[in-house]
């Protein structure tokens, strides 16, 4: 009995070799991937929090929002893109967009077409009553400001991107610079100082001189933000943007995947978009193959519109029967 | 056979390695456009041996190339070296977040005189000093200068004052237009003319116009075309030609020459047509100018150096209009390869290099 007992002991901790092997590879394996979802866990996490945002953009007629209806893929998209005031002089999401500019991507002919809405634009507005359109964002966020701008351009906008002041500086940043021609001495007095200090309402200088030259995150923020000594405006400042948005775009042709966490880290609580992460990356590889010349800017300077005061606030005012045919045949 | 603790307490080193591996390979994979960092001047050494001795600006710092050698004369904020006609001196502007002022320096970068006082503590009492420039008899300054400014509106003008004198001395030679960033990068020429940069903005969108003022109080007359897009004039050192930078509205600026007969410009040749190239400079023998433009994968401005004997053989220029637009071109010059002199050193695409 006790010789039978003996005989039945446990085996020792003993592995056979093709079991170790397996197991050995397995953890190899899992340790890898487990290195692959720590480098991309920036990304897969604003997969979730910053990308995909669902808009319920409301129906004109005030009846049931209507559902998003997505483009089919290589099909023609328009994207609005936001750019706000993100200083805490606002609650959050209650932000002015002091940037709105439609774009319109035709993968199959590799075209893309910019229009830039004034920021002044008096309109009626989707939240109700009209105002200026910058305004649609800090009203009803995303969906008031997608549905002001297609009610009243009569486009479909298929997904919005939002950056914020930072995240732009940030984004440009990362990208090494922006390479562009300045045109002209951009010269202000009273340029926000409002970035990363305490009192959010003084004013600091900007000089910035002209030809080409190589623009880092803030010097580019100043670049398209300053309006002042412009005399025009608001316009001039969206010309501005448009042409470093396209120095964004010739440097994102210089991109990888193994860049998106630095993007996404330094855009963080920055960024947001309808957009997923698929899109997003095809977007990106759309950019690269883009040539300047199939590249359409637009900016709404009279006679599409005209200055104005209503309510005692400086407007611009829309001449809509000579808009609504420029952006019918841009944004079919 | 081996344990089982023997081999977790091999495997988990083992897969913390694999792991971290993968982590700092992927890491490794990023476009190293955007990871390439400029590197000093000091630690290269140019491709080309350039004759003669320059002044360039990276990162605040002057540098001296001298028989194919970088040395550091000076660090701060400085821009826009510019020589005395005796090339004794510099003329430099020295950068504060809110104003900028010219300094005189000598060849080692040691400050001898400090030109303009354009800081202030209320911030729109402070004021741009930039694009100096030394008469060819060494006895006045003229710059561009943002004054008369008020409210919102702040544009450069171009101003003079001895050299040997102080600002209050100061005057001013041109009127720009309004709310366009103003006239700028004068050049004296003769004993009373100015040729300067003067911007507009229309319908069409943001001009720059090279003008000549025969004297000052005078309005002057435009040299290229509004729709040309032309700046940063240089003229040779026999005053017969004329480098520039002309963007005709895009966003490629192209290196181009035209004769200069102390009038008007001639045709235009295009000598780069290609690139962002920026502040060309003659050299001191009028054979060839060096200019700046993007070059390596991270696109930092180097030094580039373009021979211009072949187009010195255009015929001189006529006294026809005063303007050249843009259909004067002039036929191609017989191709001319630009060479890039420097790598990796990322200078400052704003600051015209001082050669003499």
């Amino acid at each position: 009995m006790y010789e039978a007992s003996s005989a039945r002991q446990p085996p020792r901790s003993r592995l056979h070799p093709v079991r170790l092997a397996i197991l050995t590879l397995l953890a190899l394996v899992l340790s890898a991937l487990a290195g692959g979802v720590a480098y991309f866990y920036p990304v897969l996490s604003a997969g979730v929090v910053q990308t995909g945002q669902v808009v319920a953009v409301p129906a004109s007629n005030g009846g049931p929002t209507a559902p998003p209806v997505a483009a089919p893929a290589g099909a023609p998209f328009t994207v609005l893109l936001l750019g706000s005031d993100d200083d805490s002089k606002f609650s959050a999401d209650h932000v002015l967009t002091q940037s709105m500019i439609l774009v319109r991507v035709s993968p199959g002919s590799r075209a893309v077409t910019m229009l830039s809405i004034p920021r002044d634009l008096w309109v009626p507005l989707s939240t109700g009553g009209s105002g200026k359109i910058d305004g649609a964002y800090s009203y009803g966020g995303a969906s008031a400001a997608i549905a002001t701008v297609e009610r009243n351009f009569h486009v479909h906008v298929d997904d919005y991107a939002w950056v914020g002041l930072k995240g732009l500086i940030r984004m440009i940043d990362q990208l090494g610079g922006v390479d562009v021609v300045v045109t002209n001495p951009v010269l202000d007095d009273f340029y926000p100082n409002d970035i990363d200090v305490k009192y959010l309402y003084g004013y600091t200088r900007v000089g910035l001189l002209p030809g080409p030259q190589h623009l880092d995150g803030s010097h580019a923020l100043e670049y398209v933000r300053s309006r002042h000594d412009d005399i025009q405006g608001d316009f001039g400042r969206s010309e501005r943007q448009q042409q470093v948005l396209l120095a964004m775009k010739a440097k994102t042709a210089t991109l990888n995947a193994a860049n998106l966490p630095d993007i996404v880290t330094a855009l963080k609580g920055e960024f947001k978009t309808s957009m997923g992460l698929g899109k997003l990356r095809s977007l990106l590889g759309i950019a690269g193959g883009f040539n300047t010349s199939n590249v359409k800017q637009i900016v709404l300077l009279p006679p599409y519109t005209s200055g104005g005061t209503i309510g005692g606030q400086s407007v611009v005012i829309p001449h809509w029967s000579l808009i609504l045919p420029v952006v019918r045949a841009s944004f079919p | 056979m081996i344990r089982r603790l023997t081999f977790l307490f091999l495997l988990l080193p083992l897969m913390a390695l694999v792991g971290t591996g993968v982590y700092t390979y992927l890491g490794g994979l990023k476009s190293k456009t955007l990871q390439a960092s400029a590197r000093l001047p000091t630690v290269t050494k140019p491709k080309f041996v350039l004759p003669g001795t320059m002044f360039v600006i990276q990162e605040g710092k002057i540098f001296k190339l001298s028989g194919g050698t970088f040395s550091e004369v000076a660090s701060g904020n400085w821009m826009q070296p510019s020589l005395t006609p005796d090339h004794t001196r510099l003329v430099a502007v020295s950068k504060g977040p809110q104003s900028s002022d010219l300094y005189l320096l000598d060849l080692n970068g040691h400050v001898l005189k400090r030109l303009t006082h354009d800081d202030a503590r209320i911030i729109d009492a402070n004021h741009w000093a930039y694009y100096p420039r030394v008469s060819a008899d060494g006895a006045t300054i003229t710059y561009s200068y943002d004054s008369p400014k008020f409210g919102f509106r702040v544009d450069f003008a171009i101003w003079s004052m001895p050299l040997n004198g102080s600002q209050w001395q100061a005057r001013r030679r041109t009127t720009p237009n309004g709310y366009t960033g103003g006239d700028i990068e004068p050049l004296p020429v003769s004993s009373t003319g100015l040729i300067y940069v003067r911007h507009s903005i229309d319908g069409s969108g943001v001009h720059s116009q090279i003008w000549l003022q025969a004297r000052s109080g005078l309005i002057g007359n435009p040299l290229t075309d509004a729709g040309d897009d032309c700046g940063q004039p240089a003229l040779s050192p026999d005053g017969a030609q004329m480098a520039m930078i002309c963007t005709h509205g895009s966003q490629t600026a192209r290196l181009e020459i035209a004769p200069f007969n102390g009038s008007s410009l001639g045709p235009h040749q295009v000598l780069v047509a290609t690139g962002l190239n920026a502040v060309p400079t003659w050299s001191p023998d009028g054979r060839g100018i060096v200019y700046l433009a993007p070059a390596g994968i991270a696109g930092h401005f180097e030094l580039w150096w373009v021979p211009v004997v072949a187009v010195l053989a255009t015929p001189a220029a006529t006294a026809t209009p005063a303007a050249s637009p843009s259909a004067s071109l002039a036929a191609p010059p017989p191709a001319v390869k630009p060479v890039q002199v420097t790598e990796g050193v990322d200078l400052s695409a704003t600051s015209a290099p001082a050669w003499y």
